[in-house]
C-alpha cells in the first residue's frame, strides 16, 4: 500500500486527487495538512483520513510521497520542504509562476533524489492520447500547425489574486496546452508572442482574463493558443480544452472534454453538460502511485513543468515588450 | 441598367445571376478565356467578348462587374472609372494598398460610384450578431474569436495557387472578418499572424492572426485552406456579461445522398435565406447609383481591409508585430 498525503487543499483538483487515492487499491489518503486549518480539517471529514496541523510533524509521518495542491506561489517552499523530508512528489499546475521558482522546484528534488511530477492530467485523456497515437502511427505525417485552446468560467478567489497565483488566465491555462504540444509533438517551443486582456471580468478582476498566443515551435511548426476565463457563468459546464492540428495529410480535431450528455434542468434553471467517459485525473494518480513504488520520477516530470512555466513566463514577457519573445 | 461582366468564373456567374434578380440586363461577358465568356453570355442571353477593356468601353455598359484574379483588379477599376461606369468590384479590392489607393483616385475623377463586394457585411449571421453585440446583451464587447475556411480554392494550375497573385488565404478569405472586425469594433491598432503558405508536396495555407484594436478588444482570427473539404464559418464574441456564439456546421438544413453507381454520396449543408446576402450587396450598390442611400461598405472600407491583411502578411514575414 502506497501512502499519499495532501498539502493544501486552495487548489479544487485536490478534492479529485484524493477521491482517486480513495479509489485506487494499492494506495491509501494518509493524511492532510493544510495552512488553511479549517480547510484542512473539512477535507479531512470528508475523505476520513486525519488532519495534521503542523506541517513539519505532517512531513514526518508514515507517508511515501505527497500531493502539492496549493496557490500557486506557495509551491516552491512546500515541494522544498517535502523533499528534504524525502517524500515523493506531485506537484500541481503550474509548476511555479515563474521560472526561477520552477527551477529551484526541479533543483531540490533533485538534491533530495526524490522523484518530482507535475499535475497535467491531459496527457492521461484519451481524445488526446488517441490524437498523439495518431500522430505518432505517421498516418497524417509532419504536423505545420496547430490552434488550441483552454477556456474556463473565472474561478475567482486566490486565482484572480496576483499574489497568490502569479498571474491570471494566461497563468492557468497555458501550461496544460504547453505540455501537450511538447509531449506530443516531441519539440520544444522557440517564441512566443501575446496579446493579454482584462475586459470580460474588468470589474471583479485584477488579473488578466484572456491571452491570445501565438507561437513557434522547433522544425517552424505554427501555434495559437487562447487561454481565458471566458465562459460565462451560464455556460453549460467548466471550460474545454480543443486543437486542430493540420498536418501534411490531414486535419486532426480534438475537444478533450467533448464526452457529454446534455442536461435541461427546470429545477436549476439551467442548462449543462454532464460529463461521461474516463477520468483523466485517476491516470496521473496512479502513475505517481507506481512512480512512488518503482522509486522513479512520475511520467510527467518536474523539467516538464518547468519548460511549460518557461512558455507562460514568455507569454507575459512578450505582452510587456509588445514583440516576441525567444525560448 | 446594363451590366458588364469582367471575369466568368465563380463569382461572375453568382453577380450576373444578382445584376438580374435586382432587375438589372447582362449585356456583356468578358473572359480572356474565351469559352468561359461564351458559356456565361449564353445563360444570361449577352454577347462574350475576350478583351475586357472592349467591354467596358461598350456603349450599352453602364455597371462594371469584376470578377477576375485579385491582381488584376486595379487596371479594370482605373479603366472603367476612365470611361464613366459605375464598379461592382469583388474583394479583396487590389493586390496591395497603394493599387487600392489608385482605383479610390481613378474613380473620384471619374466620378463614378465604385462598389468592393465584402459580402460578409450583409450576411444574415453577421447582422444578427452585430445586432446582438450593440443591443449590449453581452456586456461590453472584449474579444472576437473568428473562424473560416476549408478546402484549398481553386484547380491546380489557378491564380489562387499563387501568393503572389492570390495572397493566400489572409488576403483572400480572412480579409472577409478583418473588415467585419473594423466594421463592428473599430480601427485596428496592430496585428500579428503566423500564416503556412505551403506549396509542396500539399499546397496549403492556415493563417492565425492575434490583433489589438484601438478599443482594447482583442480579436483573434484564423484563415484556413488547409483542410481536404468543405467550408465552414466560426464566430465567438466574449463580453461582460455573456457570449454569443454562431457556427456554421450546426446548419438548419442538411441532406445526405445515399451513394449510388451513378455517383458518389453528397453532403450538403445549407442555411437557408430569402434573399441571399449577394443579393442584398447588390441591391446596396443599386441604391447608392440611384442616389437613394449611401452603401454600407466604401471603398476606403475596402482599402483598410486590404491595409490590415497586408499588415498581417508582412507580419509574417517580420515575424513580429506591425503597428497600423
Ligand atoms: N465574396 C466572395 O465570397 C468571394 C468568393 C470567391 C472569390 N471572390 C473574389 O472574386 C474574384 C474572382 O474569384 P473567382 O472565384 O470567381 O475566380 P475564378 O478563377 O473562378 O474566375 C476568374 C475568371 O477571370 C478570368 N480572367 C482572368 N484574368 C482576366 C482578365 N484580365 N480579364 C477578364 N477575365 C479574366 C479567368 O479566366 C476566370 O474565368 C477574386 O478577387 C476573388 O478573391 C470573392
Amino acid at each position: 500500500m502506497i501512502k499519499i498525503g495532501i498539502m493544501s487543499f486552495a487548489h479544487m483538483h485536490a478534492n479529485s486527487y484524493a477521491a482517486c487515492l480513495k479509489s485506487l487499491p494499492d494506495a491509501s489518503l494518509a493524511a492532510i495538512w493544510d495552512d488553511n486549518p479549517k480547510r484542512g480539517k473539512a477535507m479531512a471529514r470528508t475523505f476520513g483520513a486525519p488532519f495534521i496541523a503542523d506541517q513539519g510533524t505532517f512531513l514526518r509521518g508514515d507517508m511515501d510521497g505527497v500531493i502539492i495542491t496549493s496557490e500557486n506561489v506557495k509551491h516552491r517552499a512546500m515541494v522544498e520542504a517535502a523533499a528534504a523530508a524525502g517524500k515523493w512528489i506531485l506537484c500541481e499546475k503550474p509548476l511555479a509562476p515563474g521560472v526561477q521558482d520552477a527551477k529551484a522546484i526541479v533543483a531540490a528534488c533533485k538534491k533530495a533524489r526524490v522523484g518530482l511530477g507535475t499535475a497535467f492530467p491531459c496527457r492521461y485523456a484519451l481524445p488526446l492520447m488517441e490524437a498523439k497515437a495518431q500522430l505518432d502511427s505517421g498516418a497524417f505525417g509532419a504536423v505545420y500547425a496547430v490552434a488550441c485552446t483552454n477556456h474556463g468560467q473565472a474561478p475567482g478567489g486566490w486565482f484572480a489574486d496576483e499574489a497568490l497565483s502569479g498571474g491570471g488566465a494566461t497563468m492557468d491555462h497555458t501550461v496544460h496546452v504547453a505540455d501537450l504540444l511538447r509531449w506530443m509533438l516531441g519539440k520544444e517551443f522557440t517564441s512566443v508572442y501575446c496579446e493579454l486582456g482584462n475586459q470580460l471580468h474588468r470589474k471583479t478582476l485584477k488579473t488578466d482574463d484572456l491571452g491570445s498566443l501565438n507561437l513557434e515551435m522547433e522544425g517552424g511548426i505554427q501555434v495559437s493558443h487562447l487561454a481565458s476565463w471566458s465562459r460565462p457563468k451560464t455556460f453549460p459546464t467548466w471550460g474545454d480544452v480543443t486543437l486542430e492540428i493540420i498536418c501534411e495529410g490531414g486535419v486532426i480535431n480534438v475537444d478533450a472534454f467533448n464526452q457529454k450528455l446534455t442536461c435541461f434542468d427546470d429545477n436549476a434553471k439551467r442548462v449543462g453538460w454532464v460529463p461521461w467517459g474516463d477520468n483523466p485525473d485517476l491516470g496521473l494518480i496512479q502513475d505517481f502511485v507506481n512512480a512512488v513504488r518503482d522509486r522513479r520520477d512520475p511520467a510527467v516530470t518536474g523539467v516538464d513543468g518547468l519548460c511549460a512555466t518557461e512558455v507562460t513566463e514568455a507569454a507575459y514577457k512578450a505582452f510587456r515588450t509588445g514583440k516576441v519573445v525567444k525560448l | 441598367m446594363n451590366v458588364a461582366i469582367l471575369g466568368c468564373g465563380g463569382m461572375g456567374r453568382l453577380h450576373a445571376q444578382m445584376a438580374v434578380n435586382c432587375g438589372q440586363k447582362v449585356s456583356v461577358c468578358a473572359d480572356t478565356v474565351r469559352p468561359a465568356a461564351i458559356r456565361l453570355a449564353k445563360e444570361f442571353g449577352a454577347r462574350a467578348v475576350n478583351d475586357p477593356e472592349s467591354a467596358i468601353m461598350a456603349k450599352d455598359v453602364d455597371i462594371v462587374v469584376i470578377t477576375t484574379p485579385t491582381t488584376t483588379h486595379e487596371v479594370l477599376v482605373t479603366t472603367a472609372a476612365a470611361a464613366g461606369k459605375h464598379i461592382f468590384c469583388e474583394k479583396p479590392f487590389a493586390r496591395t494598398s497603394a493599387q487600392c489607393k489608385r482605383a479610390i483616385a481613378a474613380a473620384r475623377k471619374g466620378g463614378v460610384n465604385l462598389f468592393v463586394g465584402h459580402v460578409v457585411r450583409y450576411f444574415q449571421e453577421f447582422e444578427a450578431l452585430r445586432a446582438q453585440v450593440q443591443g449590449g446583451i453581452i456586456g461590453e464587447p472584449g474579444w472576437a474569436k473568428l473562424y473560416r475556411g476549408g478546402i484549398y480554392p481553386g484547380a491546380p494550375g489557378s491564380w489562387f495557387r499563387d501568393y503572389d497573385q492570390s495572397g493566400g488565404v489572409t488576403l483572400d478569405c480572412m480579409i472577409h472578418d478583418l473588415d467585419w472586425l473594423r466594421y463592428v469594433f473599430g480601427e485596428p491598432e496592430r496585428i500579428y499572424c503566423q500564416a503556412l503558405m505551403r506549396t509542396a508536396p500539399t499546397q496549403m495555407d492556415y493563417s492565425q492572426v492575434t490583433m489589438r484594436m484601438k478599443s482594447g478588444l482583442i480579436a483573434t482570427v484564423i484563415g484556413t485552406w488547409a483542410h481536404p473539404s468543405g467550408f465552414k464559418v466560426k464566430v465567438e464574441i466574449c463580453g461582460e456579461s455573456g457570449m454569443l456564439q454562431f457556427d456554421s456546421t450546426d446548419a438548419p438544413f442538411r441532406a445526405e445522398a445515399r451513394q449510388t453507381a451513378a455517383g458518389p454520396t453528397m453532403i450538403v449543408p445549407s442555411n437557408p435565406v430569402s434573399v441571399s446576402p449577394y443579393q442584398l450587396e447588390w441591391q446596396d450598390f443599386i441604391d447608392w447609383i440611384e442616389g437613394k442611400s449611401l452603401p454600407r461598405v466604401t471603398a476606403r472600407d475596402a482599402l483598410r481591409a486590404v491595409e490590415m491583411a497586408e499588415a498581417a502578411l508582412k507580419s509574417v514575414a517580420k515575424r513580429q508585430p506591425v503597428t497600423l
